[in-house]
């Protein structure tokens, strides 16, 4: 074990993971993506995959839906939007206190609904999405509404280049948090909730306080998700608290695979360029994309509930080459 | 029986119920009979899609996110229906068929409805249940989301994203009641809610079939010893549920053109009542109908257009932290446990 595997192993990383960041990052430089439009899709991609990341974290966990995912970020780029334009506070500090306020909203949420059945979680996120969208629209003396607050950019720079770097050390960062969590102490209580919540009970976890220690978590980092992404699109709308969106992220998370992560991240990129190829190609059918989604979460809910990850644990991750081992798994691979 | 009254008063739904009774009459001297008009007729819709949502909600186990879509499908159903209709009649008058076109309309979006509800159940959440019982509420919340993405974008792909409206359903001169015009398609849409109710209370009260229901909400595996179908119950169930949804889009067809999301109003209206009532809670859902339809109409008489998402949200924040088993508690507790 060399001291990189053990640097790999604390990070949980492995090297097939390694080799896929090191290609999304050389991926703007090699044609056909190098162009500004295909550069664009990868930022969206990436704030999909880093979502779809943090959504994970609570649904894969603890078994609770943020359905009001996309508002809570937006309520994060929102806040540093506003701290920027009206104080002329720097984004790189106004991202940090939107997602300090996403996650005070994460915490009043959690503490009013996950004491209860976790479906209450669900819905109470989704009504407070509505009103953050309905509030968002509605304060035009703040936000501007509908017409989109102007929000200044990251970066002097033309070019998306930058914000596509920005946005995959976000995903990295997001990963490592979670993973580190997950792989602690206080990660096992998670599933143990997930799983069962009777049984943890039983076992001493206090199911409330883990429950709200994940969701203000997750949506802590969904703020700090929205921070840069307002910081990057330049104009802010309403829309970025839709529901809509947050199905997206939903979807992408669970055919990814419930509970592991980095499954939703791998998914995300190739998914969202086929959904991105259906769009454009067959432009005279709208809304076509949207059903192949809706109809891949279906199948997947029913006929493969472990999604993409398990798919790849079952079939793809136990090889007989060693060396193939060894990538896909790290130093800690088991036989 | 005065002291159980009196007891009654001083629980949750009393005080609530007062409350309410109390604010409507306030904001009817306020501002005129039209607030009271309103409120019933939005009140009976609302009433028929919670209903829907709470049936399902404690027979089947399943919060549905799909519900507004049902609603879709009936505005839908009865536009391709009615239209027709309509363009024969121009041509061929005729006085009862007139009176009678727009029950025809209803009608049929209301089978249509049940037909997509006993599909729902058989295509997606039978094999669901199939396969695994575990985690079953979330998965079916899940299911319900994917499949409301499916058909609102079927809509847009198969009937496209314009409005698909009518200008209205029965032709003549508006009513006058309390010196407030009420047109003819507000009215009977308010009397086919109450004539719906009742008969879905009578349905469920006397009949076998009602029984049955009731008995699987209560407990699945002791309706499966005494006999019942527990599958062909479920599907009635789910058809039922969509079917007083489609009632209610059909209904307000000339209020709500058909489009793609049009469900996504009711939908969250109907949680919103649910939530608030006590999940599951059938009667409660009637009774929560009409008080948010008051309070949506107060919103939008007092605040303004737009903050109807925000009110009812600060409420449920309040009813969460208060009661969270509800304002009327829901009778067929733990049933979304497990």
């Amino acid at each position: 074990m060399t001291p990189m595997d053990k640097v790999l192993g604390k990070l949980n990383l492995t090297p097939a993971g390694i080799l896929g960041l090191v290609i999304l990052a050389v991926l703007p430089f090699i044609p056909p993506f190098n162009q500004e439009y295909m550069i664009r899709w990868l930022i969206s991609a990436t704030l999909i995959a880093a979502g779809a990341i943090a959504f994970d974290f609570t649904a894969g966990f603890i078994n609770i839906v943020n359905f009001g995912f996309y508002a809570i970020l937006g309520l994060g780029g929102y806040t540093s939007a506003i701290l920027a334009v009206n104080y002329g506070l720097t984004p790189w500090i106004g991202v940090l206190c939107g997602a300090v306020t996403a996650g005070l909203l994460g915490l009043l949420v959690g503490l009013l609904t996950l004491r209860l059945r976790g479906i209450f979680a669900a819905v109470m996120a989704w009504f407070v999405g509505l009103a953050l969208m309905g509030l968002a629209t509605k304060m035009v003396w703040l936000t501007r509404g509908p017409l989109g607050l102007r929000t200044p950019r990251l970066f002097e720079t033309a070019s998306n280049i930058p914000y596509y770097y920005i946005m995959l050390l976000l995903m990295l960062f997001i990963y490592l948090i979670c993973s580190w969590v997950t792989s602690s102490k206080v990660g096992i209580a998670f599933k143990a909730i997930g799983q069962n919540m009777d049984a943890a009970r039983t076992s001493g976890i206090n199911p409330t306080y883990y429950r709200i220690l994940n969701f203000t978590l997750s949506c802590t980092l969904a703020g700090l998700l929205g921070g840069f992404y307002a910081h990057y699109y330049g104009i802010l709308t309403p829309d970025i608290m839709h529901t809509a969106k947050t199905v997206e992220v939903l979807a992408v998370a669970y055919i990814g695979g419930r509970g592991s992560l980095w499954g939703g991240a791998a998914i995300a990129f190739p998914f969202i360029l086929a959904m991105e190829l259906v769009r454009s190609g067959l432009s005279n059918l709208p809304g076509l994309n949207l059903i192949i989604y809706g109809l891949l979460l279906i199948f997947v809910m029913i006929y493969y509930p472990g999604g993409f990850a398990k798919f790849f644990n079952t079939y793809i991750r136990h090889p007989k080459n060693r060396a193939m081992n060894y990538f896909l798994n790290g130093s800690t691979a088991r036989a | 029986m005065p002291e159980r009254f009196l007891s009654w008063l001083k629980s949750a739904a009393g005080i609530t119920i007062l409350l309410t009774l109390f604010l409507a009459a306030y904001a009817t001297i306020d501002r005129g009979p039209y607030i009271l008009v309103n409120t019933a007729i939005t009140g009976g819709m609302l009433a028929l899609v919670a209903i829907g949502l709470a049936l399902l909600l404690g027979v089947m186990n399943v919060a549905s996110f799909v519900h507004g879509e049902y609603f879709m499908i009936g505005t839908l159903a009865a536009y391709y229906v009615f239209t027709p209709l309509n363009a024969y009649l121009t041509e061929n008058p005729s006085p009862f068929l007139t009176n009678a076109a727009p029950l025809i309309a209803i009608l049929s979006a209301a089978a249509v409805g049940a037909a997509a509800g006993a599909l729902t159940e058989i295509l997606v959440f039978a094999p669901m249940r199939r396969r695994s019982r575990e985690n079953w509420v979330m998965n079916s919340f899940l299911l319900t989301v994917g499949l409301a993405v499916v058909l609102i974008n079927a809509h847009l792909l198969i009937f496209g994203a314009d409005f698909k409206g009518i200008v209205r359903y029965w032709p003549g001169r508006p009513f006058t009641i309390m010196d407030v015009f009420i047109s003819r398609d507000r009215l009977f849409a308010f009397l086919i809610s109450i004539i719906v109710i009742l008969v879905f209370w009578l349905f469920m009260k006397m009949t076998r079939t009602g029984r049955a229901i009731r008995a699987v909400s209560q407990d699945e595996t002791g309706s499966l010893m005494v006999g019942i179908n527990l599958t062909g119950i479920l599907i009635f169930t789910m058809a039922l549920g969509c079917s007083l949804a489609a009632v209610a889009g059909a209904s307000l067809l000339f209020l709500y053109p058909s489009y793609p999301t049009v469900g996504l109003e009711a939908l969250y209206m109907a949680w919103f009542i649910v939530i608030l009532v006590g999940l599951g809670n059938i009667i409660g859902a009637l009774t929560g109908g009409f008080m948010v339809a008051l309070l949506k109409v107060l919103t939008v008489e007092y605040i303004g257009s737009g903050w109807d998402f925000v009110v009812p949200t600060a409420l449920i924040i309040i009813v969460l932290i208060f009661k969270p088993s509800g304002i009327f508690g829901s009778e067929v507790r733990g049933a979304l446990e497990k």
